[in-house]
């Protein structure tokens, strides 16, 4: 197991290397000029030290190892259009924020989720079953951006009085719960057919007849076999949830005016603000990546016939 | 002329008498392969249900501009906001033009560039997977190692920064980012597909009677992945559409007078306190591609594969 540790965590050095080495890659082809974003000319001297400053005069692979450099220290640099401000400086605000909201979308995600697929499956072709995928299918189905949209018509205006959540913003418990759901609901349907399509799986096993057989009585078949054996792939579903959530947050971020990453990355883009959009990119895709390499540790200490060949 | 003799000797074998007998009977067995999945398509009246809300949301788009008397781009304010009635089924925008047209061409938009994006990912999806499982060995391993660190790139960043690479937003834009963010998953499967084809009896006999590798390639193994290809189509188009929305909502559409569904819904995001009904309908549509395509896919894999058939 410790072998199988080492080597997961030894690999993801080399693929964050070759992740941030293809973001700087793409990041340069992008064309325009960081230092004339506004109406005034900037004089060519005080451009060639802005780029002395930046390093940008150096060929592109003293570039990326001085921001290689950078990354190991846990500073991404200055940002190239707010002087005053530095990329950690930036992520320091927004990634805060971005944090808890996908925390507590993920948090809804698995309360609602997890039960639904449970409930689905143990009553499976009932119309309880009929329900509950009817609205796994529906919130699969219906875009972010709508399910955000509704959320505020609805609770934060139409039933304003009654509920007190307000439109949009960061801050107090009032204003997290609306964005939550509307991050939360793709992960939840997510994890609702995984968990139903692994227990019907799990229900079919000779272990259960076994159990059921000797005279085991069926609450404690399914508290003890079934959802222990068929909670395990949910694990697996943590990085396309990621995925999901981390899209997903740049809609959220938006329609509810919420001062995260998401926001931020999509200002920095348009505003040529490479170090910052670089910055983002990086860090979020060392999130994927560890959180990728933990899922695997995980599932090989859950499930050891996996671990031969994940790494 | 130096014909290498293994291709010969396949080409005599073909010519035999126990040659056309082998083509025939591998004729019909494909025939009766496909009229066996067809009817258990057929049989299964959800997913034809799906095919059906697939055929006719297609239809829709592809009709309603010819039929409409309406003018998708004359501006009246006088008609401005009209809510949904018999002249204007889905309503008018801040312009005064008809939605049932404007939804219809932004639909259009919508799916070419779904189809056109999920055509460019199955094309290098299935090159790059079916090389990589084919070669096997190094080839195989560096090609996997490759596409691990390409999934640690997240989605949307990855798709906003191509899209950036290109400076102004167009419909092969919007192809190029969308394919290139999102290929990864077709490779993988059409490698595990051709892998575990690979093993296959008839694989052996074919390289026993010296059949070269492109034949194998392309006679034996790709065209029996046919029936992967054709899910997977049904499963990447949802997801490049849901993708041209994400981006066109968060302002990195295509311009104005043209839109695609995720403009529309932007438009109607920015007037939804009033009019809420602009945004839910295009919004509706994706919801409507998302569903009916993703069951014509499950439906698909029961027919084609009945061993996987999910409980």
């Amino acid at each position: 197991m410790l072998k199988f540790i080492v080597r997961r965590v030894a690999w993801t050095i080399p693929v964050i290397l070759l992740v941030i080495l293809m973001t700087f890659v793409m990041m340069r082809q992008i064309k325009g000029n960081p230092f004339q974003v506004t109406e005034r000319p900037v004089p060519e001297s005080i451009q060639r030290n802005l780029e002395r400053a930046y390093h940008l005069d150096q060929p592109w692979y003293v570039q990326y190892a001085y921001y290689i450099k950078g990354v190991a220290l846990f500073d991404l640099g200055p940002s190239l259009v707010q002087r005053n401000q530095d990329v950690n400086d930036i992520i320091r605000q927004s990634f805060p924020v971005s944090l808890q909201l996908g925390g507590f979308a993920m948090i809804f995600a698995l309360l609602f989720g997890i039960p639904l697929g449970i409930l689905a499956a143990l009553k499976q072709n009932s119309i309880l079953d009929y329900a509950s995928m009817a609205v796994v299918n529906a919130g699969y189905a219906l875009p972010n951006f709508l399910v955000s949209t509704l959320l505020i018509y609805f609770f934060a205006l139409k039933l304003r009085d009654h509920t007190g959540f307000p439109t949009n913003g960061w801050g107090g418990w009032q204003s997290w719960i609306l964005p939550s759901i509307a991050l939360g609901h793709a992960p939840m349907t997510y994890f609702a057919r995984i968990v139903r399509g692994s227990m019907l799986e799990t229900l079919q096993q000779d272990y259960i007849r076994t159990a059921r057989a000797k005279g085991l009585r069926w609450r404690r078949v399914v508290g003890l076999h079934v959802l222990r054996n068929s909670l395990i792939p949910t694990v697996t579903a943590a990085a396309p949830t990621l995925g999901y959530l981390i899209a997903g947050s740049f809609i959220v971020e938006t329609v509810f005016g919420i001062p995260g990453i998401g926001r931020y990355f999509v200002t920095s883009i348009s505003g040529r603000d490479y170090s910052v959009t670089m910055g983002i990119t990086v860090l979020l895709a060392v999130i994927i990546i560890v959180a990728n390499m933990v899922v695997d540790i995980l599932y090989g200490y859950l499930d050891p016939r996996t671990r031969d060949e994940r790494v | 002329m130096a014909a290498d003799p293994r291709d010969e000797f396949e080409a005599t074998l073909d010519r035999t008498a126990e040659g056309r007998e082998r083509e025939a009977g591998a004729a019909l067995q494909r025939a009766s392969l496909r009229r066996d999945a067809f009817y258990r398509f057929i049989k299964n009246r959800g997913a034809v249900f799906a095919a059906v809300a697939f055929v006719v949301l297609l239809g829709y788009v592809i009709v309603a501009p010819w039929v409409s008397p309406a003018d998708p781009y004359a501006i009246d304010f006088s008609k401005a906001y009209l809510s949904p009635s018999w002249d204007h089924p889905f309503g008018t925008d801040e312009f005064g033009r008809d939605l049932f047209v404007r939804t219809a061409l932004g639909g259009r938009l919508s799916i070419a560039i779904g189809f056109a994006g999920t055509i460019a990912i199955m094309i290098i999806g299935i090159l790059y997977g079916a090389i990589a499982g084919f070669a096997g060995g190094w080839i195989d391993n560096g090609s996997m190692r490759f596409l691990d660190a390409l999934y640690g790139l997240p989605y949307l960043p990855f798709a906003i920064i191509v899209l950036a690479i290109f400076g102004t937003v167009s419909f092969w834009a919007m192809v190029v980012a969308l394919t290139v963010a999102s290929w990864f998953t077709t490779a993988r499967v059409m490698r595990g597909q051709i892998i575990s084809l690979k093993e296959n009896d008839y694989v052996r006999a074919a390289r026993a009677l010296g059949a070269r590798w492109h034949r194998i390639l392309f006679r034996h193994l790709l065209p029996n992945t046919l029936g992967v290809i054709i899910i997977f189509v049904f499963l990447e188009l949802p997801g490049v559409v849901l993708g041209e929305a994400f981006l066109s909502f968060i302002g990195l559409g295509v311009n104005p007078p043209k839109a695609s569904w995720g403009t529309l819904a932007q438009d109607g995001y920015t007037s939804y306190q009033a009019h809420p009904y602009i945004i839910i309908i295009p919004s509706l549509a994706i919801a409507w591609l998302i569903l009916s395509a993703f069951f014509v896919a499950d439906g698909l894999r029961d027919a084609l594969d009945p061993r996987t058939k999910e409980t």
